[in-house]
């Protein structure tokens, strides 16, 4: 009778197990895995690139899995040699830690159609750019009645306990601190100008949000009139009612390279390269540029068009101009320390 | 079961039944903190070297122990507001009728129905320069400009405050309906004012209760994340927000590791000094 319960057991607890990870079950065929972002990315991809890389590809089966850089890295770091994702995507910070502890590979360039295509910028062999986010000033249309050109607005006295800003946690924090130590004479290897900066813009600081997320509810709250911002969470703000703007200001709108890349090992190697493909291609490219995703394009022969062309840049040539690239290999290597002395120096 | 003797003895009790959760707690509680404990023992983020370099690094750094400090303080604040603010409404509710007993109980459990996140918010909306408090006093002229409520340490403490108000209520309306109303009586009869009354005898017999409710609001409200940086924001920096720093944006697991270790320690020191205080109260009120 034990021996019937044990085996009664181990049979429920099998059965559950496969029931709870399904993966168990099929692990040597397992479809083309995608780790994209959660939220507006999710949406868009699903949406719009999962249709038409499985239209190119006699409906060849994929999944989206959709987490933060940091799981997709532990992720694969955590099962090398078969990993559970077959294509990763990541900002500037977090490519270069999955570049660095060796988890993806090279992309096979001469063979892809559409990687000469991109900009300049958003070539890179480790893993091509095909979409940029842009990070420019935001503001309460309502409240801010001349638009702000410059991040130095933002020291304005009129501005007096009206500014959010983020911290150093998210990429849009840290690209901005580079940026606003550029404009004080500093660079990615010279962070001291920003530090001293933020020490005089203390006095207008309404807020220091956790994450970029929240500075759409302080601006929603009233409890901000103006902040560095990203142009998609902007564009989906105003979508629902909330008085925001965005505009580039005079130094350059900051961009930053969302990479696409092949996990090393992968099992589903040729359909990894297959969907990165169908990211670079203009169609994908033109369809997400329009709304309601208005994200910005890096293939070169996309034409520029709505919201994107009236805010940021009629073309290739206007959008190279008005942005700027940062050398994130730089910031990296420091960017534990500009959070270490943001969370001592930035108290309000 | 037919083939048990009959002569087992009905009073104890196999551990059989628990195996299942205890084995549950073994793979996905006990191993992972073994994890975590091995991964703190390391100075290199990829886990090569061994060594107490996290351990040295937070415990002789300024900054960091005035981070472990603050959190342990945010905690005793808010376990110190739902205490006082909790203990009228459990002791009200052991004297009022069946019908403003629901009520109170529907009031109290209310929060908990409700997602922390909305919670959160709700008091985000409150706390904002354009919310309800600031909106009433502006309009009452007792203020010109909005207050900062929100991003403050005054925010956090009273959004967790009701945020965690459950955990403390709920184990001291238990332990009050366990006091025998008689002895209110007598010591009324023996000549105690009520004070009296409530500092010698109710008191000291509700303190079980007391602790049970103070050792799950500390324990709550220390490791509240969303409501700690939604409402305290990214320029106060708690327990949980440093670790999610380290581990999420630095990607410095060992040194992330050992800072979970020390916040545990740190919480299972408070706890122990509440169960102690529990376990003297115990022997107080029996006595």
């Amino acid at each position: 009778m034990i021996l019937n319960r044990r085996s009664l057991m181990t049979t429920a607890l099998t059965l559950g197990a496969m029931k709870a990870f399904p993966g168990l079950s099929f692990a040597q065929a397992r479809p083309l895995v995608f780790a994209t972002f959660t939220g507006s990315w999710e949406e868009a991809h699903k949406a719009v690139l999962v249709p038409a890389f499985r239209k190119a590809n006699a409906d060849a089966a994929m999944v989206l899995d959709p987490m933060l850089s940091v799981d997709q890295i532990a992720k694969v770091n955590a099962a090398k040699a078969n990993p559970p994702i077959d294509v990763m995507l990541h900002d500037p910070g977090p490519a270069l830690v999955a570049i660095g502890q060796d988890l993806v590979e090279a992309y096979p360039v001469e063979k892809s159609a559409y990687y000469k295509d991109l900009i300049a910028e958003a070539q890179e062999p480790m893993g091509p750019a095909p979409f940029f986010q842009v990070v420019g000033l935001t503001y309460n249309p309502e409240a801010v009645k001349t638009p702000p050109t410059s991040w130095a607005d933002l020291w304005k006295p009129e501005f007096k306990g009206r500014v959010g800003i983020t911290n150093l946690n998210s990429t849009l924090g840290t690209g901005w601190l580079v940026e606003i130590a550029k404009m004080r004479g500093g660079s990615e290897a010279n962070i001291d100008p920003a530090f001293k900066a933020l020490e005089e813009l203390k006095p207008n600081l309404a807020a220091v949000a956790a994450n970029p997320g929240a500075l759409a509810t302080l601006f929603q709250q009233g409890q901000i009139d103006i902040s560095p911002g990203n142009f998609n969470a902007i564009q989906i703000l105003k979508a629902r009612g909330v008085p925001v703007e965005f505009v580039a200001p005079k130094e350059g709108a900051i961009a930053f390279k969302t990479t696409i890349h092949i996990v090393k090992n992968s099992p589903n190697r040729e359909l990894a390269f297959k969907l990165i493909e169908a990211a670079l291609t203009p169609e994908v490219q033109t369809t997400l540029m329009n709304p309601p995703y208005l994200i910005v394009p890096t293939n070169s022969k996309v034409t520029m068009g709505g919201e994107i062309a009236r805010v940021l840049a009629k073309d290739t040539a206007e959008l190279k101009k008005k942005f700027v690239f940062q050398d994130w290999k730089k910031i990296n290597e420091q960017r534990s320390a500009w959070i270490e002395r943001f969370n001592r120096e930035i108290k309000i | 079961m037919g083939t048990a003797p009959a002569s087992r003895d009905v009073t104890s009790y196999g551990m059989g039944l628990a195996a299942p959760l205890a084995l549950f707690f073994l793979f996905f509680f006990v191993a992972p903190l073994v994890q975590l404990f091995w991964l703190s023992l390391h100075n290199d983020t990829a886990g090569l070297h061994w060594g107490l370099g996290q351990y040295i690094h937070f415990l002789t750094d300024p900054f960091s122990l005035s981070v472990l400090g603050s959190t342990l303080l945010l905690g005793a604040e808010v376990t110190a507001v739902c205490l006082v603010l909790g203990f009228p409404i459990a002791w009200l509710y052991q004297r009022v009728g069946p019908r403003l007993q629901t009520i109170i109980i529907l009031i109290v459990l209310l929060p908990l129905l409700t997602s922390v996140v909305v919670r959160t918010f709700a008091w985000i909306v409150i706390l904002g320069r354009q919310g309800i408090i600031n909106a009433t006093l502006q309009s009452l002229g007792i203020i010109d400009t909005p207050l900062k409520l929100l991003y403050t340490q005054f925010g956090v403490v009273i959004a967790l405050a009701q945020v965690q108000m459950p955990l403390m209520i709920l184990p001291l309306i238990t332990a009050l309906g366990r006091i025998d109303s008689n002895l209110d009586d007598a010591s009324c009869s023996l000549g105690a004012g009520s004070w009296r009354t409530f500092f010698r005898v109710v008191l000291p017999l509700s303190l079980p209760g007391v602790i049970a409710g103070c050792t799950l609001t500390y324990a709550a409200a220390i490791t509240a994340f969303i409501t700690q940086s939604l409402v305290g924001g990214g320029q106060m920096l708690f327990m949980p927000m440093y670790l999610y720093q380290q581990a999420s944006t630095l990607q410095n697991w060992p040194f992330a590791s050992a800072i979970s270790i020390i916040f545990l320690l740190a919480v299972l020191a408070v706890v122990s000094v509440f169960t102690t205080l529990g376990r003297l109260s115990r022997g107080y009120g029996g006595a």
